[in-house]
Order: C-alpha cells, then structure tokens, then sequence
C-alpha cells in the first residue's frame, strides 16, 4: 500500500478522540469514589472523625491528597510524548521532600524508641493490607486512561500512575485509620505509597507501551 | 513545506482534530516529507522500501495518538517526538532481523523527499490478516478513493457503519503493526 493511500484512509477516519485527560478526568474520581464507598461500608470511618478532622490530626488526609493532587498533575503530564514534566516533578519532588522532613523531626522530637514504639500497633498491618486494595481501583482506572496517552517513557509514567492511586488510597484509609503519630502514619502510609510506585512502575512498560 | 499563505499545521491539525477530513489530510501530506526525512536519516541501510515501512508505522501511530497533541502546543515539537519514539521501536525491531548498525547512519542527512514513490511492503500483509470485509473497506477507501458513502452503497452498509469499520480496521492495523515489532 502506498503512503498516500494510506493517509486517504487515516483522512476518512477523522473521528474526534477523547483526550487522555478527559479520560482520566473521568475515569478517576469515580474509582475514587468507589473506594471511598468500600471505606465507608466495609471499613467504616472512625468514630471520631469530624474530630480528628477539625484537629492538627488532619494532615494525616491532607498530606497524601496533596501528593495525589501533585501526581494527578504529573500523570496527566507524562502522557504527552514530548512533555518533560519539570513543574509536575518539581511539585512531586518538594512534597516527599517535605513529608522527608516532617518525619525526620518527628524522630528526633520522639527520640530513638519513638518510630518503634509508634509503628508497634495492629494497626500497622490494616494499614498494609488497606491501603493497596482501596489503590486498587484508582490504579486502575489511571493506566486505563493512561494507556490511551504517549509516554515517553513508560517506567516513570507507571511510577506516576502509582504514586497517584498509593496517594488516594492512603488519604481515603487515613479516614478510617485511628493512629495520629506523624511517627504512624509517614512511615507506614510511605511504604505502602511506594509499594503502589513499585506496582506502577512495573505495569508501566507492559500497559503503557505504544 | 508551508508557506506564510498556508494555514500552521497547528491551525490544520485543530481542524483534523473538529472531524475536518480535508483539513487531516492536509496536515498529514504535510508531514509525511519531514517523518520519511527523519527515518531514512536514521536508517538508509533498510532501503526505499524498508524506510517507507517505518514511515507508514509512525503514520500510523500519529493517527491512533493524535489526541495526545495539546492544541496550545506547537505541534512540531509533539511529532518529532511520535516518530522518534516509533523509529526507535521499529529499527530495534528490525535490527534484530536483519542486523542494521542504526548508529552509523545517525549522522546521514535526508532531505525531504517530494510524493512517495514507494510502495511499502509491510501494510498489505498487515491488511490481509483483517477480517476480508475490513481488508475491503481500507482498500476501497485508501487505494480506490472511495467515499464512505460509495463503499457502504457497495457493500450494502450504511455510511455510519463503514465509518466505525473504517475505524476499527486502523486500530487493528496499529495493534498488529504493533505486534510484528514485538
């Protein structure tokens, strides 16, 4: 088949696409949504919530909605071929930066029993086995829409998808969570963030490739 | 290549975008040139005909990816990204075949070339394995010049359905383009 001919059919299929964003626009909220449904009927909220809410406690949801925010952002970014994504990583990069810090002077304030003491709970191992199921869904839903994207490269855009459904995950079970250490909650909901990166970044080349 | 009478390849590609068939095979003919440029750059080893095989696979890649064009974005930028990203999957692909040391034609200039004269292989071969209606549809469409219309009255299709055909039967092309590089 000759070239021109081929563009006469690619020409006569003009069809207008969905853009990715408008996929992941779509897509994600609703995967979160469904999560947060899963939290609320099989999980339930802590008893205290409006007041956990109302108290300094709040970062624990804040911190990783804002991560979410940042790789929403980045994602969203990354499935442009020729896009860099400076600003995104930027972004990204001063928040675990940020969230570096707040743990490091909260081991200092609490002293070298105090990351142990903190993390020695059963609620550590809800959390592990919490936060990756409600990510679930929100990871879905971002490599579907991703999929339909360009990535240049497909370990960081995997990575990216990752850190946003970890991110949701853990600001959706920080509702249900009952432990407010900075001590609890960086290190633990941290590892399970990365956990889901790992995932991402594995899927990444497999789901992502064009 | 444009001139300051013609309209930017973003204005046509926004146009294309909208459903603006005439606009899409404008910006397409006009991209061609540049795409063949960049692939027989990098790869004259794999011949006229080799080339157009990359060149047919990146146009096709900018068809199934063209959403993924920001339109407050100089469009430029976004394709040479496409088909650096397509050259590179083909030749590694093809490097395993038929062994061509893409690094040693890295420094080869190409100038654009005028209408293709090459018939490419690959795509037929391709196209055979749709199912024979598909098969028909991009043929009537593509090599005959046809109308979705005059092919629907042909095949007894409405001109809807030949258009969802039409469209089905390229993203198929592209996943198994995509499947004979793997």
């Amino acid at each position: 088949m000759k070239t021109e001919d081929l563009i006469a059919a690619m020409a006569a299929d003009a069809t207008p696409q969905p853009a990715v964003t408008m996929r992941l626009w779509r897509m994600f909220p609703v995967a979160v949504l469904a999560s947060l449904v899963a939290l609320l009927t099989v999980w339930h909220v802590r008893p205290d919530l409006a007041v956990a809410l109302a108290s300094p406690a709040v970062i624990k949801t804040l911190i990783p909605a804002a991560l979410a925010g940042a790789a929403f952002w980045l994602a969203q970014g990354l499935t442009r071929p020729e896009a860099k994504a400076r600003a995104q990583w930027a972004v990204v990069g001063v928040l675990v930066l940020g969230c570096v810090a707040l743990l490091g002077r909260g081991m200092i304030a609490g002293g070298p029993s105090g990351l142990g003491a903190a993390l020695n709970s059963p609620n550590l191992i809800t959390c592990f086995l919490s936060i990756p199921v409600l990510s679930a869904l929100p990871l879905g839903a971002v490599f579907w829409a991703m999929r339909t994207g360009a990535t240049s490269n497909v370990w960081l855009a995997g990575a990216a998808a990752g850190l946003l459904a970890g991110a949701a995950g853990a600001a959706i079970y920080s509702l249900h969570c009952p432990e407010d250490s900075i001590l609890f909650f960086l290190p633990a909901y941290g590892t399970n963030v990365l956990i889901m990166v790992g995932i991402g970044t594995a899927l990444g080349p497999r789901l992502l490739r064009w | 290549m444009t001139t300051t009478a013609d309209p930017s390849w973003e204005t046509l590609m926004c146009a294309a975008n909208r459903g603006d068939q005439r606009a899409y095979a404008q910006i397409l003919t006009a991209i061609t040139p540049v795409v063949r440029g960049i692939v027989r750059a990098r790869g004259g080893a794999l011949g006229p005909e080799g080339c157009e095989d990359v060149v047919q696979d990146v146009l096709l890649t900018i068809h199934m990816k063209r959403h993924t064009w920001r339109e407050d974005a100089p469009l430029r930028p976004w394709l040479y990204a496409v088909t650096r990203h397509k050259v590179v999957d083909a030749f590694r692909a093809r490097g395993k075949r038929i062994d061509v040391p893409v690094d040693d034609f890295l420094e080869v200039l190409a100038a654009p070339a005028g209408p293709d004269p090459f018939e490419a292989q690959d795509m037929d071969r391709v196209i055979d394995q749709l199912d024979p209606r598909a098969a028909q549809i991009v043929r009537a469409i593509g090599i005959d010049g046809d109308t979705a219309a005059d092919t629907g009255a042909r095949l007894g299709m409405s001109e809807g359905a030949v258009r969802v055909a039409l469209h089905r039967a390229l993203k198929s092309l592209a996943s198994l383009r995509e499947r004979m590089i793997e």
